[in-house]
């Protein structure tokens, strides 16, 4: 089994390089997959919001909920102040401690139509956004305008996120009466005036006419609608002791997002500032008199809180320094609280909070969970691009990769691999019939080799993907390019090809042995004769290893070539796409493809070299 | 000196001169430095002859062997081959050259390395096939026609080289110490076999080597050279009858001979 023993030592080696797939994928993808793990920024937003009633339902049926009151921690709060009672979390248990029911519902809305109401006016009012429940459920109020603007004759808008009823003006139109919908365009039956306002509702309902209280819903309301006059939410208490000197309390969910414009903290009924404010002046580190917005607050340079007292004094809404802060060092002002400590969801306030005094939250946000996963392997399977995929997944991708287009389309792979190899092809033939040729006549003309030699060289030193665009611009003019014509990868590679054919060929057809040279003369041979019977033969070795050298060359120069913006065609086009598009498991098939080619090619000069020279020994 | 001789006792009768070697000398020059590898030989070899050239290294035998083959041109004097100048006879095919070496070409098989000589000159193709399987038979490698020059051993080798020597059946053959790179036994064996064709042929040998015994057992005439300058020393007559065969080596005349040309060589110092 010869044929089996030459097969082998491949089979070997390829099986050495799967093994060592798995360990390199992980020394590579593993470094990833721990940034992904510990950069908060790669990690889930979760935000923490206070509980309205409809929230609250799911929790006494055991639902998921934000946030998981713990005794302590949890407080009712009606219309934004805390209520002095300490809630269970079961909703009915909350309803019965706040005494209260969670939802106190006003006036009864005016149903004008399904999609109508009439509200009373003080319902829309001021904050009303969370005042119109269906049931318990609450309402979201939401529009969109349309994209385009209304001329008096166009019919088609196209709405972002929305899908309720179109309001043109205040006039609602309903699908099927005044609008269909054609290719996720609304066309509307009749042309809105020039300058009118076109929108649709984007959630629950929309408010049409506040003064006149009335209110459009994008669908017929599933439950009674209720206008909630006081509702009693649950919301997250922060930590800490409320004694009359802490000043140090804690979010329950952390880390915390450190720029959180969402953050709404209250102590009792008023909301806290959280957010630095800028000193008037610039800190010219000469300057030592600051002042700012707020009278009061904890001064911060470059992140450290200074001590009113020692550090400075207030006078107004004056900051007297008592040594002149180092020229644009970071001066803030908190004027109620500043989030010491993000990681441990820290809150310094500036006053200690009266005992007994509730300080909870509203809202924020906090990194719950790297998005990629709980463990470092788990954030490595979830990698969006491996450097070294798994060989598993790099076989898994084989099939449907190569199948991606039809055969007969110039994107499928093995098509594409078909046009590199008639390409190198090519260009070992041209090459080497040019190579051959060259160094023919360098041993003949002595003197033309001493004069073009240097240039063959120097030729060599041009890097093909500077002369790649150069080639195919030249080829472009007379309507040649790589997507209609193998030509231009056969020139290239051929270029690559003919170096190493010249220099192998010149040795072979110098290589005679002065006595085989004087025996020919003897015989009274012909120069022709002695190029033909002697040194021809004993060069064809000498270019069969040149051709070697060359094919695996020529690929390259073939594939560099195939990477030209309008060449479709090849292996080269495949790597380029997939590396732009990022598949790196395709870019790795590509990759052994491009290799496979190489030893298919090499070994195919192998078989001509034993057919052309059978009398090398084996 | 030009010396007639009479043929050998065999009564080889040819008594055209073959080669013709008269006042012959050669000078080369190298970076200034000038060798004096032949000085004012005179030789004249009749048709049918054997003669061998013997001398130490460096007198000048490969010389005066490449200046009759044409392969170098002699600084003075006057050589004539086969009656016409070197140069006529090279073109004419008069002479049939066996190296040191066998010089066989990798690329062609033994029997295609014995048909190049006829390919150049021309012969039909299945002439050529015909008497290159011929003269292997000769040599004794008639089953080795297809084998490549790396497949054979040397003795092997050197007689492919011989054969393709006899190819075109020249009037001479100039052999450069031929069996030189070979073992003692392959070597007496290789002396028998090229007796037997030459016994055959007829052919005019022109014979180099460094061995004695070799020389006596071969010629009919040996020539004897001294080197700084080289030049010819003696000729000594080989009177030992033909056909000769193993037993010849053991005669008393052959190492009466032998002695007679160890001599002759000390004599040149
Ligand atoms: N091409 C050459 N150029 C310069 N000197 C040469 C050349 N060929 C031979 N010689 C010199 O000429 C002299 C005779 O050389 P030649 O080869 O004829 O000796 P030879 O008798 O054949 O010796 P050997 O027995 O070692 O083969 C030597 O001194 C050698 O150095
Ligand atoms: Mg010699």
């Amino acid at each position: 089994m010869p044929a089996f023993r030459q097969v082998l030592p491949i089979l070997v080696v390829l099986a050495a390089v799967i093994a060592l797939g798995y360990p390199l994928a992980l020394v590579f993808g593993l470094p990833l997959a721990r940034r992904d793990l510990s950069d908060l920024r790669k990690w889930r937003k979760e935000l923490v919001t206070s509980l309205a009633p409809s929230d609250l339902t799911p929790l006494a049926e055991g639902g998921a909920i934000t946030f998981s009151p713990q005794p302590g921690r949890s407080v009712l709060v009606l219309e934004g102040h805390p209520l002095e009672v300490e809630p269970d979390t079961d909703a009915n248990a909350v309803a019965a401690a706040a005494g209260r029911p969670l939802l106190v519902p006003g006036e009864v809305p005016e149903r004008l139509t399904d999609l109508l109401y009439r509200f009373p006016v003080e319902a829309l009012a001021g904050e009303g956004a969370d005042a119109i429940y269906a049931g318990t459920r609450l309402l979201k109020e939401g529009i969109s305008p349309a994209a385009e603007r209304p001329d008096g004759k166009r019919l088609d808008f196209t709405f972002e996120g929305a899908e309720g009823p179109v309001l043109v003006a205040d006039r609602l139109l309903l699908e099927g009466e005044g609008f269909n919908f054609d290719q996720g365009r609304v066309i509307l039956s009749e042309a809105p005036p020039f300058g009118s306002e076109v929108r649709r509702i984007a959630a629950d309902y929309a408010v049409l006419d506040a003064a006149a209280g009335i209110v459009a819903l994008a669908r017929p309301a599933a439950a009674p609608l209720q206008w909630a006059q006081e509702v009693v939410r649950l919301a997250e208490r922060l930590g800490g002791e409320s004694d009359g000197a802490n000043r140090l309390f804690t979010l329950e969910h952390t880390p915390v997002l450190e720029n959180d414009r969402g953050r709404a903290l209250y102590l009792d009924g008023s909301p806290l500032r959280g957010n630095g404010e800028r000193p008037s002046e610039r800190v010219s580190g000469e300057r030592a008199t600051f002042t700012f917005e707020s009278a009061s607050g904890l001064v911060v340079l470059d992140g450290r809180v200074l001590i009113e007292g020692i550090d400075y004094h207030h006078s107004g809404t004056e900051v007297v320094f008592v040594k002149p802060p180092a020229r644009n060092a970071r001066l803030r002002l908190h004027p109620d609280y500043l989030l010491v400590d993000p990681e441990r969801g820290e809150v310094l306030l500036a006053e200690p909070p009266m005992p007994g005094a509730v300080l909870w939250v509203a809202e924020y946000s906090y990194y719950s969970e790297p998005a990629c996963g709980p463990t470092l392997y788990q954030c490595f399977l979830a990698l969006p691009q491996h450097p070294v995929p798994f060989p598993h997944w790099i076989a898994r991708r084989v099939a449907p990769f190569m199948s991606k287009f039809p055969l007969n389309d110039e994107r499928n792979v093995v098509r594409a691999t078909f046009y590199t190899t008639l390409g190198t092809l090519a260009a070992l033939g041209l090459g080497g019939i040019v190579g051959i040729l060259l160094a023919v006549v360098f041993v003949l003309l002595r003197p033309l080799e001493r004069a073009l030699l240097p240039w063959v060289v120097a030729s060599q030193t041009i890097p093909i993907i500077a002369l790649v665009p150069v080639l195919l611009l030249v080829l472009g003019n007379f309507g040649i390019t790589i997507q209609t014509s193998l030509l231009p990868t056969a020139l290239i590679g051929a270029y690559i090809v003919f170096f190493p054919v010249v220099v192998g060929t010149v040795k072979g057809l110098r290589s005679i042995d002065p006595l085989a040279l004087d025996l020919m003369r003897s015989y009274a041979a012909t120069p022709s004769q002695l190029f033909l019977k002697i040194r021809f033969p004993a060069a064809v070795p000498f270019l069969f290893t040149s051709l070697k050298l060359g094919t695996a060359a020529a690929l390259v120069g073939a594939l560099v070539a195939e990477t030209e913006s309008n060449n479709r065609r090849g292996l080269g086009f495949q790597i380029l796409g997939q590396v732009q598009s990022g598949n790196v498991a395709d870019v790795w098939i590509l990759l052994i493809l491009s290799g496979l080619l190489g030893i298919g090619l090499v070994a195919l000069v192998g078989l001509l070299e034993r057919i052309f020279a059978p009398w090398k020994r084996a | 000196m030009v010396e007639p001789r009479p043929s050998a006792p065999t009564g080889c009768e040819g008594t055209e001169v073959v080669i013709e070697v008269d006042g012959l000398s050669m000078v080369y020059s190298e970076r200034g430095a000038e060798t004096v590898a032949l000085q004012d030989a005179n030789l004249s070899v009749l048709n049918g002859e054997f003669v061998s050239l013997i001398g130490p290294s460096g007198c000048g035998k490969t010389t005066l062997l490449r200046l009759v083959a044409d392969l170098i041109q002699p600084t003075s004097g006057r050589l004539e081959v086969a009656g016409k100048s070197p140069r006529q006879a090279r073109l004419d095919r008069e002479y049939g050259y066996v190296f040191q070496a066998p010089v066989l070409y990798d690329w062609r098989t033994v029997l295609k390395n014995v048909m190049l000589p006829l390919e150049i000159m021309g012969v039909p193709r299945d002439e050529r096939r015909l008497r290159a399987a011929r003269l292997l038979e000769r040599v004794g490698l008639s089953g080795f026609h297809q084998q490549y020059p790396w497949q054979l051993s040397g003795g092997m080798q050197q007689r492919v080289s011989i054969a393709r020597a006899l190819a075109f059946d020249p009037k001479l053959l100039l052999m450069d110490e031929p069996f030189g790179a070979l073992d003692e036994i392959t070597r007496e064996a290789m002396n028998l076999e090229l007796l037997r064709i030459w016994e055959e042929t007829r052919k005019t040998v022109v014979f180099v080597t460094h061995s004695i015994p070799e020389a006596v057992f071969l010629s009919g005439r040996i020539v004897v050279m001294t080197p700084r300058p080289g030049k010819i020393e003696r000729v000594v007559e080989v009177d030992l009858p033909y056909p000769r065969d193993p037993e010849t080596r053991e005669s008393e005349r052959f190492f009466e001979l032998a002695t007679e040309v160890r001599e002759a060589l000390r004599g040149g110092h």
